[in-house]
């Protein structure tokens, strides 16, 4: 188990490296200078060359790229061009908004996709499993910035019950925090619900065909030891990955969501560096996203291993 | 003496198509019962009709079915449950999958035992291992911390029999419990059933289509052909006297050792019908060596005196 570990870690440390390196020249070798971007067209050529010195960029690529490196050991990205912030201090800012929204979002999905795919499983072809399938299909279809829309109008300006946008802090108001993320979070689970109630629903059809439950059906076993110990226990592998590829996919940002609601969260803030060329903030902010997603694939591959114990002797070679 | 299993005129459709058809049997108590056919012949639904295990889709009917003493055709679901739960052991065919692959065997060995008999897992696990040390395990506290796959196949076979015998029960239905394992495992896994039933007075079905096991195993059987049974009687008396031509033919076609190099193991030419199991002549017609013009039109049913030989066939 710590062998696989340290292993995926290993290779974990590989990829950031790539993509380290990727970042960093394909961002530099865009067109563009950042230091005529920062004075604005009436500067003199002179005061931009100068920023230009200052800034390091008239070193070689590698020995930018070097210090880059170096400089992120010590989680010091350098300072971004727009908002004239060190590019931690802004990432750190808006991990709780992205966070948050994600985390809950995730949360009601599992719940809701979990709940109807088992039951519709279980009583196919039944009103509830008609009703799971409309989810499914109301899901995929409804883009999340009508959905969004639709939301901010009918709760935010017609009822008035919640906000229509901006993010509070959990620490400044526990109510108003709830209130700030529950739209954007309902928005995003509408979103993922529909695939992973389509995974859950059609594992659990695999796992009750399954030899073993015949042999559950004849130990006579209450129907929640049935259906949950033996059939969900067999059919959980594959949501499980399905869970953290989306939750990894939420927690890099959602653009549209949080440009719809005005939360400043990470997605909203790639926008932006993307739109000013903020070459900087955008470099830290790939390297961040794409740690969370080795992150959470990590803790994804680590659970499965531990729910469906044949991989892990798979990988120490024992099958 | 007591029957364990009583069946009579059970029928199974898969919508307009008949699968079982006119089928009875009677297993007494402390027999083991050797049900035998070729693949397809209705043997598994048989048995899984006694237990209420028939898939989805499948209707049956019958005129009794009466399982460990329940009148299986009154019970209500909930009944039928409790009691096959409580009184029946079944030991499937292949167990890569009937023990769940992801639950460790102490976790899944005693779950019908702490339901039905009201005791702690503790208590569950006691027994197990008890009852694991009985089919063979040296060191039964290890195989309860193994997951299924890492165990052989012989070994997840014991481990099924074991599980199977937890909650004492008055039958055991062995379907097919010898294939997928060579023929040291599966002599002793056999023997371990004949140990079983002598020790503990419990009736064995037991569902093969090797008739040389069935023959040294059982007391009595039933022979199956395209969802019927054909002939049926004690052991003895059908192998010392076989009635049915399909019988005979099976039984002079079990290989044996006096083979000659290059000859080829014999069979019966044909193939057993799908469809048209409720023709009223004979099912075996279009096999059979001694078919006879009335055999398209009926087929005489024999049971002598003592009710311990039966056959349907128009020959005497």
């Amino acid at each position: 188990m710590l062998s696989y570990i340290l292993d995926r870690l290993k290779s974990s440390i590989v990829v950031l490296f790539v993509v380290s390196v990727i970042t960093f020249f394909v961002l530099m070798i865009i067109p563009g200078n950042p230091a005529q971007l920062i004075l604005g067209t009436d500067a003199t050529p002179e005061a931009i060359q100068e920023l230009h010195a200052a800034m390091g960029l008239d070193r070689p690529l590698y020995q930018q790229y070097l210090s880059w490196l170096l400089d992120l050991f010590t989680l010091d990205m350098g300072s971004s061009y727009v908002y004239g912030e060190s590019v931690t201090a802004l990432i750190a800012r808006s991990i709780p908004v992205t966070f948050s929204i994600s985390i809950f979002a995730m949360v009601m999905a599992v719940f809701i996709a979990f709940l109807f795919g088992i039951i519709s499983a279980i009583k196919k072809n039944s009103i509830a499993d008609y009703f799971s399938r409309s989810i499914m299909q109301l899901g995929a279809a409804i883009p999340s910035f009508w959905i969004g829309m639709v939301f901010i109008v009918y709760f935010g300006i017609k009822l008035r019950i919640l906000p229509v946008s901006g993010f509070v802090p959990i620490e400044q108001s526990f109510a108003g925090f709830i209130k700030s993320i529950l739209l954007p979070s309902v928005v995003l689970a509408i979103g993922e619900v529909g695939t992973l109630l389509r995974i859950i629903r059609s594992s659990m059809l695999d796992s009750l065909k399954q030899d073993y439950m015949d042999m559950a059906r004849v130990k006579g076993l209450s129907t929640g030891k049935t259906y949950i110990k033996y059939a969900l226990r067999g059919a959980l592998t594959a949501p499980l990955t399905i869970i953290g590829m989306q939750f990894a996919k939420l927690a890099g940002g959602t653009v549209v969501v949080e440009t719809i609601f005005a939360l400043p969260g990470l997605g909203r803030m790639v926008l932006t560096a993307v739109e000013h060329r903020d070459i900087v903030l955008l470099q830290g902010l790939v390297m961040f996203i794409t740690s969370t997603v080795i992150i959470i694939t990590l803790i994804v591959d680590i659970s499965v291993m531990y729910l469906n114990p044949r991989i892990k002797s798979f990988q120490q070679g024992e099958l | 003496m007591n029957e364990t299993v009583v069946l009579k005129d059970l029928q199974i459709n898969a919508g307009d198509n008949i699968l079982v058809n006119k089928t009875s049997i009677v297993i007494e108590e402390g027999e083991i019962f050797g049900l035998v056919g070729e693949s397809g012949s209705g043997k598994t639904l048989t048995a899984k009709a006694i237990i209420n295990l028939l898939p989805k889709g499948l209707s049956y009917s019958a005129d009794e079915i009466i399982t460990a003493g329940k009148n299986m055709l009154t019970a209500s679901a909930e009944e039928k449950k409790e009691h096959i739960g409580k009184n029946i052991g079944y030991i499937p065919q292949n167990t890569v999958f009937y023990l769940h692959p992801m639950i460790k065997i102490k976790n899944q060995i005693g779950d019908g035992y702490v339901y039905h008999m009201h005791k702690t897992k503790k208590e569950a696990l006691e027994k197990a291992e008890a009852l694991l040390y009985k089919v063979g395990f040296k060191y039964p506290k290890i195989v309860l911390n193994y997951y299924p796959w890492q165990l052989s196949g012989g070994m997840r076979q014991r481990c099924n029999i074991a599980m199977a015998l937890m909650n004492d029960p008055k039958l055991i239905i062995a379907d097919e419990p010898t294939t997928a394992l060579d023929s040291t495992v599966q002599r002793q896994v056999m023997d371990l059933f004949r140990t079983i039933n002598e020790e503990m007075k419990l009736s064995i079905l037991l569902i093969s289509h090797n008739l040389g096991l069935v023959k040294h195993y059982s007391h009595s059987l039933a022979v199956m052909y395209a969802g019927q049974i054909v002939e049926s009687g004690y052991t003895n008396t059908v192998f010392s006297n076989p009635k049915h031509p399909y019988t005979r033919l099976l039984i002079e076609i079990i290989p044996s050792f006096k083979i000659k190099k290059d000859e080829r193991l014999a069979e019966i030419p044909g193939l057993a019908a799908e469809n048209g199991r409720d023709i009223k002549g004979c099912v075996f017609f279009k096999r059979c060596p001694k078919a006879m013009d009335i055999c398209k039109e009926m087929v005489a049913e024999h049971i002598d005196d003592k009710h311990d030989h039966y056959y349907r066939c128009n020959l005497k």
